[in-house]
């Protein structure tokens, strides 16, 4: 198995009062409540945390998208990655991803990714979610009616922008361009792996089977309720025949680790009430625009309640109701370790994403628990699944031709040194 | 050559409705579209709530004349929204619905978004347009007075926009909708289906109205010849009747009823008064 420490990075500060002085976290919450100071503080604890986890041999450490909110200060998640290409330098960089429908013309996702494969060594997993409605629609405009359509299209010229090797014409119905030619190429060949976030519905899957893409499915509901879900993720590839490789898919978790299950609770539920009461208080009339899902996905969700409704987000639930029910899997490292063996036989997924941060936690608790899990679960677990051929993983450059950050000057500095006329030079 | 496939009448107030299936054409809209009354052509244009009933203005209108309520695919039976790329494909579907109907120069009526469609199509082949009547069409911005976000809500949300008198029978009706938001998941099979009727509608006026209902009509407004009504209700809130002005300023010629006590939806909060202004206007009395 492999496992990717996976930061939200919410913002911190909000007031007691939040939930009943404003109707949502998201798209519509005023300004006036970010101060850029503290902004500053937090972006550079949450950089150091994810730093944190490459120390501690995390296999991935992961960003993504989202605008306009308190719930993830990353509107764009190519800059933290960029960040810590330079000073993370094991792990591979999952940013899952980039809502690709967002970008005029799009070949600024595949040159962006591209760069940071190339600055990284090849190290980056380049996520394509089609992203949250309150995210693409209400903050950035795009019509939900044709927003889909308007994804594949990009996600087709991207990945012709990677595969191409001479400069070609694009007339698409969104984009139309008389040049493309990607400088720089990806690493990576053909490009990157691809991870596409969703949310259950079959034409997602179809999507990653047909391109070779992982399925990622992100859920704040733990993974009992992801059973379901996952089951029929599997059954549909049996039925296309297709091999039911656990690195196909990955699932993400959030995960609270103290010494002991008693000590987790008393440390962890002020920031774990902090995200479920806080993060996720979103307002019905903008969490999804007419016509963002297909009609058979909302039939789907209207009649089954499948899948992400407000009704099963985890909101005015107790410590032991979010922990019995596994929104969170908490505790001493023995029981986390038993309840991720648990949740990974079950969903049979080969990738963990771990929301290690939650909510208002603070580095010293955070970094505590990166470094339990490190150290006491993930070797157990690690090696479920062996059997399978990951591929679904980066292929970066082999560590002695990845060139470490600030080796150039360090080299240079050398030789000014060892031969005084070169400074001239 | 269009060719009718279904028909049924029912009678509702005491009028015959007839709904049909209007096929436009290979690579076009199927469509439904209601009928009633007798006499001249008119066509109504429906806004964002679609045509659930025959109610509000529909059967005064239809008293004197030939009421034609042809729906947008994604409203009642109509299909083929995929077909319809973009505004301009709309505003032509507008036209191949008069030509399959075998109407020239009807009388055009529109409320809210059917109004800005009737506006666009009499600014676009203004010769094809006899006469015009919008009733609070949407179309424009000023940015002191935003329209409501009819997309960013939730439907019941939107009655204090759409009604001035909320104890109203119509504003109470669309209140009872709140009932197909619940949390649980308690809803009847006819409940769902109006909720995913509903989203279906709402998909179909996002695609060419999301997020902000405006697109350049202004500018476009002085091409229009038909003689044109235009009909405000005093204490619209959804779009604020210094809309109405506007309209009334750039089309030449152009006449303007404000109706007291009214929002959004004259067509369903005062009918009375809305169709009294259609009526003359179209006797040319006023």
């Amino acid at each position: 198995m492999k496992f990717t420490w996976f930061h939200l990075m919410p913002y911190r500060w909000l007031p007691a009062d939040f939930r009943e002085r404003y109707h949502s976290v998201w798209v519509d919450l005023p300004n006036r409540l970010y101060d850029p100071e503290r902004g500053h503080d937090l972006y550079n604890e949450y950089l150091d945390m994810l730093e944190y986890a490459d120390q501690m041999g995390f296999d991935a450490i992961g960003v993504n998208e989202h605008h306009q909110n308190a719930y993830g200060m990353m509107p764009s998640p190519n800059l933290m990655a960029a960040a810590l290409a330079r000073r993370a330098s094991n792990a591979m960089l999952m940013v899952l991803g980039n809502s690709i429908a967002l970008y005029n013309p799009p070949v600024r996702v595949a040159e962006e990714f591209a760069m940071l494969d190339v600055i990284s060594g090849g190290r980056l997993i380049a996520g394509f979610p089609v992203g949250t409605s309150m995210d693409i629609n209400y903050c950035y405009g795009q019509n939900p009616a044709t927003v889909r359509d308007k994804y594949r299209e990009a996600h087709d010229l991207i990945i012709k922008a990677w595969r191409e090797r001479e400069p070609f014409a694009w007339n698409g119905k969104y984009t139309k361009l008389r040049y493309v030619n990607l400088w720089p190429q990806p690493i990576q060949k053909p490009h990157p792996p691809i991870w596409i976030p969703g949310l259950g519905s079959i034409e997602t899957w179809d999507f990653c089977i047909e391109h070779g893409y992982n399925y990622s499915y992100l859920s704040f509901s733990g993974y009992k309720r992801a059973q379901k879900m996952l089951d029929g993720y599997w059954e549909h590839m049996a039925r296309r025949g297709v091999e039911q490789n656990p690195y196909s898919a990955a699932f993400f978790q959030q995960v609270c680790v103290s010494e002991t299950d008693a000590e987790c609770e008393r440390e962890w539920w002020p920031h774990v009430d902090y995200f479920f009461n806080k993060c996720l208080h979103l307002y019905p009339g903008t969490s999804e625009a007419p016509g963002y899902r297909t009609e058979a996905s909302l039939r789907a969700g209207v009649v089954a309640q499948v899948g992400n409704t407000t009704g099963n987000m985890g909101m005015n639930k107790s410590w032991k109701e979010l922990v019995d029910q596994r929104y969170i899997i908490a505790g001493s490292p023995a029981t986390v370790r038993q309840q991720l063996e648990e949740l990974a036989r079950s969903l049979r997924t080969g990738h963990l994403a771990l929301g290690l941060h939650i909510g208002s936690a603070p580095i010293e608790l955070v970094n505590r628990a990166t470094r339990l899990c490190a150290t006491e679960v993930l070797p157990k677990l690690r090696p479920m699944f062996s059997e399978y051929e990951d591929r679904w993983w980066p292929r970066p450059l082999p560590a002695e031709r990845r060139v470490q950050p600030g080796s150039a000057n360090a080299a240079s500095a050398a030789r000014t040194a060892g031969n005084g006329h070169e400074a001239r030079a | 050559m269009p060719v009718e496939t279904q028909s049924a009448t029912q009678s509702v107030n005491g009028a015959s409705v007839r709904s049909r299936l209007l096929p436009l054409g290979a690579g076009r809209p199927t469509i439904e579209v209601l009928e009633a009354g007798e006499g001249a052509p008119l066509v109504f244009l429906h806004g964002v709530g679609g045509v659930p009933a025959w109610t509000g203005v529909l059967p005064l209108l239809a008293r004197d004349y030939r009421v034609y309520a042809p729906l947008l695919p994604g409203f009642g039976q109509s299909t083929g929204l995929d077909l319809i790329e973009d505004q301009l494909d709309l505003f032509f579907h507008g036209f191949d619905v008069l030509e399959a109907l075998g109407l020239e120069r009807p009388y055009v009526v529109g409320e809210s978004m059917g109004g800005w469609l009737a506006a666009e199509m009499a600014a676009l082949r203004p010769k094809e347009i006899g006469r015009l009547a919008l009733l609070a069409p949407v179309g424009l911005w000023r940015d002191e007075a935003p329209v409501a976000d009819m997309f960013g809500c939730m439907t019941h949300e939107m009655v204090p926009y759409l009604f001035h008198d909320q104890s109203s029978l119509p504003a109470q009706q669309m209140l009872a909708l709140t009932s197909l938001f619940s949390e649980k998941d308690d809803r009847s099979e006819a409940q769902i289906e109006t909720l995913i009727a509903m989203v279906r509608g709402l998909r179909t006026a996002a695609k060419f109205l999301f997020p902000i209902p405006e697109n350049g009509l202004e500018r476009r407004l002085s091409r229009i010849k038909a003689p044109t009504l235009i009909v405000w209700g005093a204490e619209d809130r959804f779009a604020a009747p210094l809309y109405g002005d506007i309209f009334a300023a750039k089309i030449p010629g152009a006449k303007l009823v404000k109706v007291r006590h009214s929002g959004h939806l004259l067509a369903l909060e005062r009918p009375e008064e809305a169709a009294a202004a259609v009526l003359r206007f179209g006797e040319g009395r006023l």
